[in-house]
């Protein structure tokens, strides 16, 4: 139930400051990328260039073809690891189930990295394949744009087929199964219905992941074109004076994505089955040569996503000169630049990320709180607009930002305000959606009953809601702290001489092909993400993925 | 210290759940709101708490006017269905939560704590958490929390219907022992006939956002004004009958089944169709195959042994079934297809309003 506005409590007023922020950071860039599309001062409709442009074209086509084959790639390895783990115990289960999850926090300039270090012209793997004479072909290009986005996304229909299979009542295909059809008949006609829909939505995620990568297209792609590429590209050579192709290519990614998004929803509210007190089956044993396969194949899956990080560590203390390792030969040297010679991305990551962070942290669990527990009229809005960043690329949020805020009336290009900004704006979602998912399993009358006992609405969220909403708060800070640690493709587009992060660091060294210091920064930037999780969940036993 | 409610609405999206209410109160009275979810005994509770606005009309206590006052100004106690417990506060924090509020600490508010819950035979328990206890523990803490405050009006918003059976007798017990002791007004929502009956002094049967019914246990059992009430508050037969003449001391003779039986008469002046309620209970059986005064005859179509009564589906001669619960020795004795004869004292039906 909405209500009109009682100016009375404080809660009108917040969530119209909070209206406004969100107004000026998240939808205003967006307008600006929009209408800057068509032409700035006397540069021509970027509209109108892009059908006489071949390459910006093509990159349209080839994004989405590789969307599609990344799609499906990620389905056929995601949904058989999920249904195998969710369905049966097998000799090392449990490191099977929780390998996917460490991939999701390795920055995918990482993951780039590593294959490359790995099957890269001058390669581990690429080397000891030439010392036999076998020739592999070039990891540039589709082979390997395929090849790392498939292992890095499909973790993300793995999680989604898990839950959905877990959730999925076993006494439905008992049902069946009564009635009369085979087990394996039972899981297709039963199972399969009430599945397809999740499994659908992360698939069309994926679809969009893709869309919008930066990191694994830049590095990967080479001659290939491909639209986050040409999108920096055009972003890097216009600058932020008169952004009229990258406006155009940035429109065209939103465009895709909310196609996708609207899809996705359409399906979800089409699919959305209720199980009553749906009791998912217990894993069962299997053992025998299927056992084996089985635990080989999936073994196979997780290893091969994460043995390229296995190189990284050997990198980070290898000698090199130049582009060349000299494998087998350790060294400190590499790490001694990351915290001696040059600590400042190091610096500048831990600085950024923890303001993004702790203002993340705080905004989301206040506007959540006014989204969920004070509606009003203003509320509704609140929830939309912090939700529109999950539809934008990290490259579109950059180029919005720098258009935005390039000059004018809040200049902010070259400051450390902007690089946190980025940061903020990108990972918004994620606070918001772990804060909200806790608010919604807190009663409302827990928080009458305070105030039934004379406790006013603000002391109240102090002394009643917010120590209940802390464990959700603390998840919400690590993820939002990991996500924008690995963050890339936004900070790459508004950072300046001085303010390089871990990441953007990595990206450049790779660029370069310095590999072994891009090793050493990309194994301090691992730590930094998986030091603070790992304190987390084995100190103060914080679930970090409850929320995902 | 008594609750008035004047002409009170309160309009969700357009439609109005609680429609021009009026209703006294009286201090110290345990009065109880019944009806089925939805009629607005809830949102009528909400008002008064002040969770909800009202947007006609006045509310009450004494005689200060709270329609605009804020719900933590009120000095309510409230007790919520779901308890309502602060989870991540001991049972002692909980019930001193109130009085923190209230600027109090120290020892002297810990003694107060302490005896309130010795008070519901929670003593021992103060140190925990909420987790760590029954529901019927959880909601004694929630009982204590709300009464150590002294509240001015102590509302309670279907506070048994999460627990089973055994408990809620023995939680109904321990709240009107509270109450009594404290003499303070209490407001109780349910929709368990039951519970209403047991522990109110005054019920309001609600329907619709309107009171329908107001009167104590007795007078809403015994004499409903309404098929709606009567329906609500234990099992009735309903039928449709048409009397044939009022008798001026209020009564009328009903045909029925072949049969003519005196009843209670409700019916305004010169209105001939109305509804003829007869309690299951209070319809006796015999075997007795010839005619006698207040006596229907029927057919035994259904049987079903409750262990200390038995439940008879009787058919009458011209096909209407009736329900009769039958007590007392041999209750189960009459076999289907058994003519019987099902007698009604007059004072027991009564015809309403249809």
């Amino acid at each position: 139930m909405i209500k009109a506005l009682d100016l009375r409590t404080p809660w009108p007023w917040l969530s119209l400051a909070a209206l406004v922020v969100l107004i000026t950071f998240i939808l205003y860039p967006l307008v600006n990328i929009l209408t800057a599309s068509f032409g700035v001062g006397d540069v021509e409709n970027g509209w109108s260039r892009l059908l006489t442009d071949p390459r910006g074209l093509s990159a349209i086509v080839n994004t989405l073809i590789l969307a599609a084959i990344v799609t499906c790639t990620c389905v056929l390895i995601g949904v058989p690891l999920a249904y195998v783990t969710a369905r049966y115990r097998f000799f090392g289960k449990s490191i099977i189930a929780l390998l996917p999850l460490i991939t999701l926090v390795i920055p995918e300039v990482i993951s780039a990295q590593t294959w490359l270090m790995a099957l890269g012209n001058n390669g581990l793997i690429t080397r000891f394949f030439r010392d036999f004479g076998i020739h592999l072909p070039s990891f540039y290009g589709w082979f390997g744009l395929i090849t790392v986005m498939t292992f890095v996304y499909y973790t993300y229909v793995y999680i989604g087929t898990v839950a959905s299979i877990s959730g999925f009542d076993v006494h439905l295909e008992e049902a069946a199964q009564s009635l009369g059809t085979s087990p394996a008949r039972s899981r297709i006609k039963v199972m399969l219905p009430v599945i397809l829909p999740s499994i659908l939505a992360s698939a069309l995620l994926v679809f969009t992941m893709v869309v919008g990568n930066f990191a694994i297209s830049m590095i990967l792609s080479n001659q290939l074109p491909l639209l986050s590429v040409v999108t920096y590209q055009a972003a890097v050579s216009e600058g932020g004076a008169a952004p009229v192709m990258q406006s155009t290519f940035a429109t065209v990614s939103v465009v895709m994505v909310m196609l996708i998004l609207f899809f996705n929803r359409w399906i979800v509210s089409r699919g959305r089955f209720e199980i009553a007190q749906g009791r998912g089956a217990r894993p069962q044993p299997i053992t025998g040569w299927k056992g084996a396969a089985i635990g080989l194949a999936a073994s196979f899956i997780v290893v091969v996503s994460l043995v390229p990080l296995a190189v990284i560590a050997v990198g980070a203390f290898t000698v090199s000169r130049g582009p060349v390792m000299q494998w087998g030969n350790w060294t400190l040297a590499n790490m001694e630049r990351v915290f001696v010679t040059a600590p400042q991305p190091l610096v500048n990551s831990l600085i950024y990320a923890g303001a993004a962070t702790l203002i993340g942290v705080a905004f989301s669990a206040v506007v959540s709180y006014l989204i969920i527990k004070k509606r009003n009229a203003v509320t509704p809005w609140l929830d939309y607009i912090s939700s529109v960043p999950l539809a934008l690329s990290g490259t579109v949020l950059g180029i919005g930002l720098v258009v935005s805020f390039n000059a004018g009336w809040l200049p902010l290009t070259g400051t450390a305000t902007i690089m946190v900004l980025a940061l903020l704006v990108r990972r918004l979602p994620f606070g918001m959606r772990s804060a909200q998912a806790t608010l919604y399993n807190i009663p409302n009358s827990i928080e009458e009953a305070s105030i039934s006992l004379g406790s006013p609405p603000l002391r109240t969220f102090f002394k009643v809601v917010l120590p209940m909403m802390g464990p959700a708060i603390a998840s919400a800070a690590i993820l939002t702290w990991t996500t924008s640690v690995s963050e890339l493709s936004a900070s790459i587009l508004v950072y300046s001489g001085g303010r390089e992060t871990l990441t953007i660091q990595v990206f450049r060294l790779i660029g370069s092909n310095l590999m072994a210091y891009a090793s050493a920064y990309g194994l301090v930037l691992i730590a930094v993400i998986l030091i603070p999780i790992v304190v987390a969940t084995k100190v103060f036993k914080v679930d970090v993925f409850a929320s995902k | 210290m008594g609750i008035d409610i004047k002409n009170l609405s309160v309009n969700y999206g357009g439609m109005d759940v609680i429609s021009d209410l009026s209703l006294t109160i009286p201090e110290g009275c345990f009065f109880t709101l019944l009806g089925p979810s939805g009629c607005g005994k809830t949102t009528l509770l909400r008002t008064i708490a002040g969770f909800v606005q009202a947007s006609k009309g006045n509310l009450y206590f004494q005689s200060n006017d709270v329609t605009r006052l804020p719900p933590h100004r009120r000095n309510i106690g409230m007790v919520f269905q779901d308890y309502a417990l602060f989870p991540d506060k001991t049972v002692a924090e909980n019930v001193a939560y109130g009085l923190r509020a209230r600027g109090e600490s120290g020892d002297a508010m810990m003694k107060k704590v302490r005896h309130e819950l010795e008070h519901v035979g929670l003593g021992h328990v103060m140190d925990r958490h909420p987790a760590a206890l029954s529901g019927g523990q959880r909601q004694r803490v929630a009982l204590a929390r709300a009464m150590v405050i002294k509240p001015q009006v102590l509302l309670m918003d279907e506070p048994l219907s999460n627990l089973d059976a055994k408990l809620r007798i023995q939680i109904r017990e321990t709240i009107a022992d509270l109450q009594r002791e404290a003499n303070i007004t209490t407001v109780f929502v349910t929709h368990d006939q039951e519970e209403a009956l047991s522990m109110s002094d005054q019920i309001g049967v609600m329907n619709k956002g309107k009171v329908e019914q107001l009167g104590t246990p007795k007078e809403i059992y015994s004499t409903p004004r309404t098929a709606y009430v009567a329906d609500f508050v234990g099992a009735a037969n309903r039928i449709d009958v048409s009397i044939s003449d009022a008798n001026a001391d209020g009564t009328a003779h009903i045909q029925l089944g072949g049969a003519s039986i005196l009843a209670r008469n409700t019916l305004p002046a010169a209105t001939r169709d109305g509804i003829l309620i007869m309690r299951p209970e209070d319809l006796r059986l015999s075997a007795n195959a010839s005619a006698e005064a207040q006596a229907l005859p029927g057919t035994v179509v259904k049987r079903q042994y409750l262990g200390g009564k038995t439940s008879y589906k009787l058919a009458l001669a011209d096909d209407t079934v009736i329900s009769v619960e039958s007590h007392g020795d041999n209750h189960d004795g009459f076999d289907i297809g058994t003519k019987v004869m099902a007698t009604i004292d007059p004072s027991k039906a009564v015809v309403i309003a249809s």
